[in-house]
């Protein structure tokens, strides 16, 4: 099924970029002393990476087929 | 107003909740009616007891002294959730199938069932979660102390009990708890569902206690801004300027190994596991609850560090800001939560761990032994189990306990619990090489992890006791001997690194190298490949693989003795039964099949681990890996199968063939059948003609009147001459058949053929004349002497050269002669210009009653003629056929042996 497939690439490619959103360079460019919302710019950047990331797990989690339940009878679909 | 003893007492009364709360789950699981407890939200709460005490107070600490660095632990498991289908996905899966207890019983059923590599993870583990329980007794012990001293009512009945004793009474207790809860039963699959439960509501109460106090942090500190701009003022800074160094990575790394890896987290995530979709709402609703858990920890440690003394320990804000605040029930609330996070762990901790223990260090003794006691219940196997987690249960809390009496010196929550990450996560390259790489050998996998744990307590768990040893700080300053460059905190000259960076980086480093370049230089056996195949190829290959064993060589019998002595009776024989039951037979009389012994093997698996299973099993079933000789023997069996279908292949070729030759035949001979009706009727009408014309005429003459002389001389001759054709025709039937009985025979002698062929159209120049024909003669051979009689060869050129005129419609009917010598034969070819013969005549022409079809009526012939020529050219030893000729009709060609040459 190709749109399972694509829903797993995008899977994949959503963890990717979380590690790389989460550690240096990227990190860095968001470590400046500037102050959002009363708060550190950088933990307002972590936090709202960390809720992106949540929120893209729902969307493509609700567009991937669930697995069959019958658990010792099936294949990768 | 809170006294200790009131907490305490409110401690155990939690405790009692969350044991009655467990009593009911179990029931629940056994009546079947799991209907809350089988629920994605059960589950992912339960995996939430990865948020420890560490969490709860830990992270404020934390991010009092250090900063943003508490976060790493939470963000690396949420890549782990967020790429759940990749990795945890996998691991369910796998575990399903193979009914996997614990980490290191996955690793050692993936390396070839060994027991060996199950030993060494579960001592491993043991002793590098060892810092991990002491984290949680020593969050424990501080947080009643900071309760008891904040107390106005004094410590009450805690006067005269230090932080130690304390945190033993706390430790027996706990162990006495988790005896209680986990290690009633033996479990098929090592599910605890009121464990789980138990765990769930935990959840629910920690994370509500801490968002209740940051709420009430916040509120106090009239909103974030608020919070910040008073740090400002009094000079606190929240320091994020150096946050992102190697240390940032190195945490990232090591709770990414962690929530894979710790055996509670393998525990409840994949162990307890009851259905793979449940992953999907774990993927993004785990990663939620630890955002939920530490949103408020940065407001609570900013707000402690600006309102509460320089002295404070940071660890303890969450519960000491609402005491200084006068809240004491939100302040007892907190003490709850974090008390709920503390035992969740220990809980689940050492239930995995005595697991592994008793599974791969326990049964293994008892196999060896063979000491197991029969109990009148056919219990053995599984009493002692239960006693040997026990006992692993307070081995765990005493191992936690003595390393909390060596360093409790040390004021900082957090360390600790990264020195149990960084030992756990050198199970992360096995683990990872277990399901993705088939080439990872069972030597490779356990020198990485021994080296690897080798380097841990080297560099990360020996620094930690240089507080209590004067010994260690010697070592730490001066290297062992002096030798410089072998210092744990500077290994291989790499000095200035942090502590834990510097640990984590050679420990997992040459982990991975030896695992890589060890699997690549050895060979995997027979087993492990089997185990490696079944493993990594989870999503492609349908069902398990079977296990070779000798036919006969255990009776059902046997493996019942086995089955009963570890499932029990009574799911033993279910086991049994229900096999009987599939194969339609008496259970006395089940025959065992690999397809049997492999299930049983499982099952087995599923309480005493996959190796200790192997070792039982094999002892009473030969066989097991496949020898060279069945090899052998199976090859040979496939080239005997091969050879003969091939056989049988060319017999039915054959077969073929001559299937198609008798269909030939049949329908020549069906042809031949109406050829020949035809024949007779034609026959009998051509012998009909004349009778009838003789017999009129005969009664004619035999009337006395009316018939002058002449008229019966005409009418006499007449019947003459019919009789005459008559004789020809039953002359040329009794010839022919004589030709092809063999029974008119002449001698064969050299005769002049040329001079037959000229007599022949000699003789038929009086029927050309009549129909205005004439023959084209081509080339001509000279005299040439053929073996044969003279008269029966000119017959046979006198009946091709007839048939040539009788057959010929054409305007200018034409009969082309021409004869030659070529090589030592005698040719002569007649051809017309006539209508020729059809395709599916040719075949037919020489037999015998054949006349051509069109025309044939009128031209009187009995249709012997070609066959009679045919038999008398074959007499002669030459051949007669039908050939291309230069004109548009027939060609007969007649080819005969030359005797002499006579130019």
């Amino acid at each position: 099924m190709t749109d399972r497939r694509r829903v797993v690439g995008g899977m994949f490619m959503l963890t990717v970029l979380g590690l790389v959103l989460f550690v240096p360079p990227v990190v860095g460019l968001f470590n400046r002393d500037v102050t959002f919302l009363g708060m550190p710019q950088i933990v307002f950047y972590l936090f709202t990476v960390w809720l992106l990331l949540i929120v893209g797990t729902v969307a493509l989690t609700r567009h991937l087929p669930p697995d069959p339940v019958e658990r010792e009878e099936e294949g990768e679909g | 107003m809170l006294s200790a003893d009131f907490v305490i007492a409110t401690s155990v009364a939690y405790v009692g909740l969350l044991f009655v709360l467990a009593y009911f789950g179990d029931r629940r699981a056994k009546a079947n009616k799991r209907s809350w407890l089988n629920s994605p939200a059960v589950y992912t709460l339960s995996i939430s007891v990865y948020c420890t005490s560490w969490t709860f107070y830990g992270a404020v600490g934390n991010a009092a002294r250090s900063g943003l660095e508490f976060l790493t632990i939470y963000l690396g498991p949420t890549l782990v959730f967020v790429g759940w289908y990749f990795v945890l996905r996998r691991l369910v899966r796998i575990s399903h199938l193979h009914r996997i207890t614990s980490v290191a019983d996955l690793l050692s059923s993936r390396f070839g069932k060994s027991s060996r590599l199950g030993v060494l993870v579960t001592c491993i583990a043991v002793i590098g979660i060892a810092p991990y329980i002491a984290l949680q007794l020593k969050a424990v012990t501080s947080s009643i102390q900071a309760v008891a001293g904040a107390s106005e009512f004094g410590r009450g009945s805690l006067t005269g009990i230090d932080d130690v004793g304390l945190a033993l009474g706390v430790a027996a207790a706990m162990a006495l708890f988790t005896i209680l809860f986990g290690t009633r039963h033996v479990d098929a699959k090592e599910q605890h569902h009121g464990v789980v439960a138990a765990i769930a509501f935990e959840a629910v109460v920690k994370l509500a206690a801490l968002v209740a106090v940051g709420v009430f942090v916040i509120y106090l500190g009239g909103g974030i801004e608020g919070i910040f701009s008073q740090a400002a003022e009094k000079g606190v800074v929240f320091d994020t300027s150096a946050s992102f160094d190697s240390r940032w990575i190195t945490t990232l790394v090591l709770s990414i190994a962690a929530i894979i890896c710790l055996p509670r987290q393998f525990q409840v995530t994949v162990v307890e596991n009851s259905n793979e979709n449940h992953l999907r709402v774990a993927g993004w609703a785990f990663p939620a609850y630890m955002m939920l858990m530490s949103i408020f920890i940065i407001p609570i440690a900013v707000y402690g560090l600006t309102v509460m003394p320089d002295d404070a320990n940071p660890d303890m804000f969450a519960l000491t800001l609402p005491l200084s605040a006068g809240q004491n029930a939100l302040a007892l609330f907190a003490f709850i939560g974090g008390f709920s996070s503390a035992t969740s762990m220990i809980i689940l901790e050492s239930i995995a761990l005595s697991i592994m223990v008793s599974n791969h260090i326990m049964m293994p003794l008892v196999l060896k032994f063979g000491a197991a006691p029969q109990g009148g219940d056919g219990q053995g196997v599984s009493s002692v189990l239960l006693v040997a987690r026990r006992f692993a249960i307070v081995l765990i809390l005493s191992l936690g306990f003595f390393y909390f009496l060596f360093t409790r010196d040390s004021d900082a929550l957090a360390p600790i619990g990264l020195i149990s990450f960084t030992a756990i996560a050198q199970f992360l390259p096995a683990l990872l090489a277990a399901i993705f790489w088939k080439d990872a050998s069972l030597k490779a996998v356990t020198a990485a992890i021994s080296v690897g744990f080798v380097i841990w307590a080297w560099s990360c768990f020996l620094p930690s006791l240089a507080s209590v040893s004067p010994l260690v700080s010697t070592l730490l300053e001066e290297g062992p001997w002096g030798v410089l460059w072998l210092r744990p905190e500077a290994m291989f000259g790499l000095e200035g690194w942090d502590p834990l960076a510097h640990a984590a980086f050679w420990s997992l480093s040459i982990n991975v190298l030896i695992l890589t370049l060890g699997s690549l230089l050895t060979s995997p056996s027979a087993l492990e490949r089997i185990q490696a195949t079944a493993f990594v190829d989870v999503f492609r290959r349908h069902g398990l693989p079977q296990r070779n064993f000798v036919p006969g060589s255990a009776t059902a019998n046997d493996l019942y003795f086995v089955a009963e002595r570890v499932l029990g009776e009574k799911r033993a024989a279910a086991l049994f039964e229900a096999a009987a039951r599939e194969r339609g037979v008496d259970p006395a009389l089940l025959e065992p099949t690999p397809a049997f012994i492999g299930r049983l093997e499982r099952e087995l698996a599923g309480s005493i681990g996959a190796s200790s299973a192997h070792v039982m099993l094999s002892k009473v079933v030969a066989g097991g890996d496949v020898s060279l000789e069945e090899m052998m023997q199976m090859a040979d069996e496939t080239q005997q199968v091969i050879e003969y279908s091939q056989q049988l292949e060319k017999t039915s070729a054959e077969l073929r063939l001559t299937a198609h030759k008798l269909e030939e035949a049949n329908a020549q001979l069906r042809e031949l059948d109406s050829q020949k009706d035809e024949f007779l009727s034609q026959v009998s009408h051509e012998v009909r003609t004349p009778m009838t014309s003789i017999r009129s005429f005969s009664e004619i003459l035999l009337e006395p009147a009316g018939l002058n002389e002449g008229q019966r001389q005409r009418f006499i001759s007449t019947i003459h001459q019919e009789s005459m054709r008559l004789t020809k025709l039953l002359d040329e039937i009794l010839d022919l058949s004589a030709l092809e009985r063999g029974e008119r025979t002449w001698q064969n002698e050299p005769v002049d053929a040329e001079d037959a062929l000229n007599r022949a159209v000699s003789v038929c120049d009086a029927l050309l004349r009549q129909r205005g024909m004439r023959v084209e003669f081509g080339e001509r051979a000279h005299t040439t002497m053929v073996e044969g009689d003279a008269d029966r060869l000119c017959q046979v050129f006198i009946n091709l050269i007839s048939n040539a005129v009788k057959y010929n419609d054409a305007d200018q009917p034409v009969v082309h002669v021409s004869s030659s010598v070529r090589s030592g034969t005698y040719v002569v070819e007649v051809a017309d210009n006539g209508p020729g013969i059809g395709k599916t005549e040719r075949k037919l022409i020489f037999e015998k009653f054949w006349r051509g079809v069109s025309g044939a009526g009128d031209q009187g012939g009995a249709g012997l003629g070609l066959a009679i020529s045919r038999q008398i050219i074959a007499r002669m030893n030459g051949v007669l056929e039908l050939v291309q000729g230069p004109l548009p009709g027939a060609c007969f060609r007649v080819r005969l042996p030359v005797v002499g040459r006579e130019s």
